[in-house]
């Protein structure tokens, strides 16, 4: 009879080491949960969740209206009524956007900054920069999905309201792609200046409360002084109003102006413009964000 | 009591955020300097409904006042240092009439110079209209204060909470729903206002001098008593 | 007055608890933290140790009234501690959280505790406080700049400067170097002996065997254990006590020693020592020499290998 005894005392992890990929999955799926309170108890489920319903709700609602609309009064009297649209949506839903985008926006990075764990993560095969797209992606793909959940469910909606759904799908099939990219658009840039604002403190209070006021403020204040001054100086004043800037590429993209921005000068300027306007101020605070992150080190 | 208010005010005066402040305060300023160098702009009903009740009630004063005030408990709580205070032979009343006070003293002054200044240019120097105003204003600051600061206290999103009351709540439903103004402060805020000049001022739909002075006094008030049941019955980190 | 400048304590109160904890328990949810725990603190100075997740924190903070307790009550000097501020004049809580406020000075965060706890004459009071903990040197800077020793012996500085008579300590020793922990422990025998009532929780376990007349032990949100160590492990009688004896003929000795009654099993350990498992080690110790004598065999050494309290500690932790 023979006997073996096994050592079950530390043994050395000899499996495969995954390197700096690994790293920055874990980081950008960790990002994904923080923004939205997933394993981390029932309050921190309570803004991000209320927002993401909230933006639901809308969309919700503005299927409905047009769908009423159209078994009331019939299709040719409904296309006749200003509707709400998809582009009326992302004019209306971007308020929501932003102060969603202003809470979760600093839960992604100010934590890790103020307890110190950033230097956890950075003395991983990961760099600062590694860091900071991670997270950037992160938050990306959750406003993407905040903006595009809504629209699916306003298509969805429109579609089966409509007495011949099939007919409304060939009609309207463009409106897809056409939400896809102005969703795109909106996360991008709210995505991007959050982050920025987060970077620069390690109070998530100040950085959304900076961001809404930044977001909220603008609008009238540039709105009003363009309105005072007008002509091309006016009209490069309400460039800055920082919530029309991104509803500006959806107007564009859609090839319809929306309320919101119905009385900004800034929405006569070239299309080219718009969408170089909108670009800047995703690629410049995005430059400016990874330059505070790239040279951290444990 | 004194060393709370001053360890308050240190915590939340860093020079950052007092600019930043200042920066939201100076806007309605320029705005009212704007309009009035224009004759062919808004009227006073439109100016009192965009500059003064939807940009400074209805955003500048909620949004200064949010981020100050909620800080006034919620920095200690979430450094931990709250322990040095309710570990005090103090009683609890004391502790939170202190952080209060911080709030309004850091977030008043602001407010109510903006306001004054916003007034005085807008209505060319007529002080009953500027005091109006200013009372208003100053009164909202006391009414949010209250409000954040006892949220600070009550919640670990009390910044999320604040800025969906302060745009949803007030600057959405309120604007629809009758019924949901009797519940804003920015209602009552303005109400006081109106109710200090009313011969300046247009009458709106609004609620009496009378009301607005017992609601503020009510909505400070509970919201200080709710911070101190809050203070007495948690469990301090 | 005593040598280091604090006053004494009244008399007569090593009579009565200081602190009582009847049929305590805390929960959060479907998680017990503390299980209907009962003990009473005495003047001296209280050990309070447990694994990590124990429940000593959350003990501690109940003790203090930082936390309420689900069940069960806590009275300190016969009264509720729990919203009960008055009380704090008698009380100085150290917690384990470091952050201190960084813009503050040294001496300024010192004076304001002094201040928020009614310190008449502030000025002396603090120099005080701050010559106990030596850091007259340091006083005048930002804590920010502190290292994490500095940090804690501010923090210290703070609780003790308005001379309480009873100090609660969750672990103190945090970051504190050899010298600093040996400066403590002599500031800890002190406060003691002028009656006061010390309760220190830490993981350092030499320590508080030295410093500690009593020992609460939590073990899984419950009292596992309390009292002196060494009457602990007494008590602890299922467990023999293991003696270690060098001598010329370990073979030899072992054959005699394993007769013993008090004895339960013998063994020659690899350096050639022969390890004795005993329920009553006084026996050992009366026939141990004789039986060498009897054999002839030199007795060079007889030590206990677990009369320790990191002994008792891992016995009770494992159970």
């Amino acid at each position: 009879m023979t006997g073996t005894v096994f050592d079950i005392g530390y043994q050395r992890y000899t499996g495969a080491r995954e390197g700096r990929s690994r790293g920055r999955k874990a980081v950008f799926k960790d990002g994904i949960r923080i923004a939205l309170g997933l394993g981390r108890g029932g309050r921190a489920k309570i803004l991000p969740w209320f927002s993401i319903a909230a933006l639901s709700g809308l969309g919700l609602i503005f299927a409905l209206m047009a769908g009423a609309a159209k078994a009331l009064a019939g299709t040719a009297q409904a296309a006749k009524m200003d509707l709400p649209s998809h582009s009326d949506y992302n004019g209306v839903a971007a308020v929501m956007m932003f102060v969603f985008a202003a809470l979760v926006g600093p839960e992604l990075l100010c934590r890790d900054r103020r307890d110190g764990v950033i230097h956890l993560y950075l003395v991983r095969p990961l760099t600062g920069t590694d860091y900071v797209a991670s997270r950037w992606a992160a938050f990306l793909a959750v406003m993407t999905a905040a903006a595009w959940v809504p629209q699916i469910i306003l298509f969805l909606g429109l579609s089966m309201g409509d007495p011949r759904p099939a007919d409304y799908l060939a009609a309207h099939w463009l409106d897809v792609p056409r939400f896809l990219a102005a969703g795109l658009a909106m996360s991008a840039y709210t995505t991007t200046l959050a982050l920025l604002v987060a970077s620069f403190t390690t109070r998530r209070a100040y950085a959304s409360v900076f961001l809404v006021g930044l977001f909220v403020i603008t609008t009238p204040f540039t709105v009003g002084l363009s309105q005072e001054i007008e002509g091309p100086v006016g009209t490069w004043i309400s460039m800055f109003s920082l919530t029309s800037i991104p509803v500006h590429v959806n107007d564009l993209i859609f090839g319809e102006i929306s309320e919101m921005t119905d009385k900004i000068p800034a929405r006569l300027l070239p299309a080219w413009v718009l969408v170089g306007w909108w670009l800047a101020w995703v690629v410049v605070p995005g430059m400016v964000l990874w330059y505070r992150y790239r040279k951290l080190t444990p | 009591m004194l060393s709370i208010y001053r360890l308050t005010l240190r915590q939340l005066s860093s020079p950052g955020r007092v600019g930043i402040m200042f920066v939201l305060a100076i806007m309605p300023v320029v705005i009212a300097a704007m309009v009035l160098a224009d004759n062919d702009t808004m009227s006073l009903t439109e100016f009192e409904q965009f500059v003064l009740s939807t940009m400074l009630a209805g955003s500048i004063v909620p949004l200064v006042v949010l981020a100050i005030a909620t800080s006034a408990f919620g920095n200690e709580i979430e450094d931990r240092t709250l322990a040095n205070l309710t570990l005090a032979p103090i009683p609890r009343w004391r502790i939170a009439a202190a952080k209060l006070l911080a709030s309004i003293t850091i977030a008043g002054p602001l407010v109510v110079l903006s306001a004054v200044a916003t007034a005085h240019v807008a209505f060319l120097g007529e002080w009953n209209a500027t005091i109006a105003v200013a009372a208003g204003a100053a009164a909202a600051v006391v009414m949010y204060a209250s409000l954040f600061v006892w949220l600070g206290l009550a919640s670990a999103q009390a910044v999320g909470v604040g800025l969906l009351y302060i745009v949803l709540w007030e600057g959405f439903f309120a604007q629809f729903v009758a019924g949901v103004r009797l519940l804003s402060i920015r209602y009552y805020a303005v109400a006081l206002m109106h109710g200090l000049d009313e011969r300046r001022f247009e009458v709106y739909d609004h609620a009496s001098l009378a009301a607005a002075i017992v609601m503020t006094s009510l909505v400070t008030g509970g919201f200080l008593l709710l911070a101190i049941r809050r203070l007495r019955r948690m469990d301090v980190p | 007055m005593t040598g280091n400048g604090l006053p004494g304590v009244r008399p007569n109160a090593r009579e009565t608890p200081v602190i009582r904890v009847d049929g305590v328990s805390r929960w959060f949810g479907s998680v017990v933290a503390v299980s209907d725990v009962t003990f009473d603190v005495m003047p001296g100075i209280t050990g309070l140790l447990g694994p990590n997740g124990a429940g000593k924190t959350t003990l501690l903070r109940m003790m203090t009234g930082l936390a309420k307790t689900s069940r069960g009550t806590v009275t300190v000097f016969g009264e509720a501690v729990r919203d009960n501020p008055p009380l704090y004049r008698r009380i100085g809580v150290m917690s384990e959280h470091e952050t201190v406020y960084g813009f503050m000075k040294g001496r300024e965060f010192v004076t304001m505790m002094g201040r928020l706890r009614g310190v008449r004459d502030i000025e002396t009071a603090v120099d005080r406080a701050i010559e106990i903990v030596d850091l007259a040197d340091a006083q005048h800077r930002q804590m920010s700049t502190y290292s994490r020793g500095m940090r804690q012996r501010m923090r210290l500085a703070g609780t003790l400067v308005h001379d309480p008579e009873l100090l609660i300590l969750d672990e103190p020793l945090n970051g504190a170097d050899p010298r600093q922990r040996v400066h403590f422990k002599h500031l800890l025998e002190t406060l003691a002996a002028e009656g006061r009532t010390i309760v220190l929780s830490s993981h350092i376990l030499e320590e508080v065997e030295q410093l500690a007349d009593t020992v609460l032990l939590v073990v899984n949100g419950k009292l596992a254990a309390s009292g002196g160590f060494r009457a602990i492990r007494a008590a602890l009688n299922q467990r023999p006590y293991h003696v270690r004896v060098l001598c010329d003929s370990p073979r030899k000795l072992a054959a005699g020693v394993v007769k013993l009654d008090s004895v339960d099993a013998v063994h020659i350990d690899p350096d050639g020592a022969m390890v004795v498992l005993s329920r009553n080690v006084l026996d050992l110790q009366i026939e141990l020499p004789r039986l060498a004598k009897a054999e002839n065999v030199s007795l060079r050494r007889m030590e206990p290998l677990d009369d320790s309290l990191e002994s008792v500690f891992g016995y009770l932790v494992e159970t």
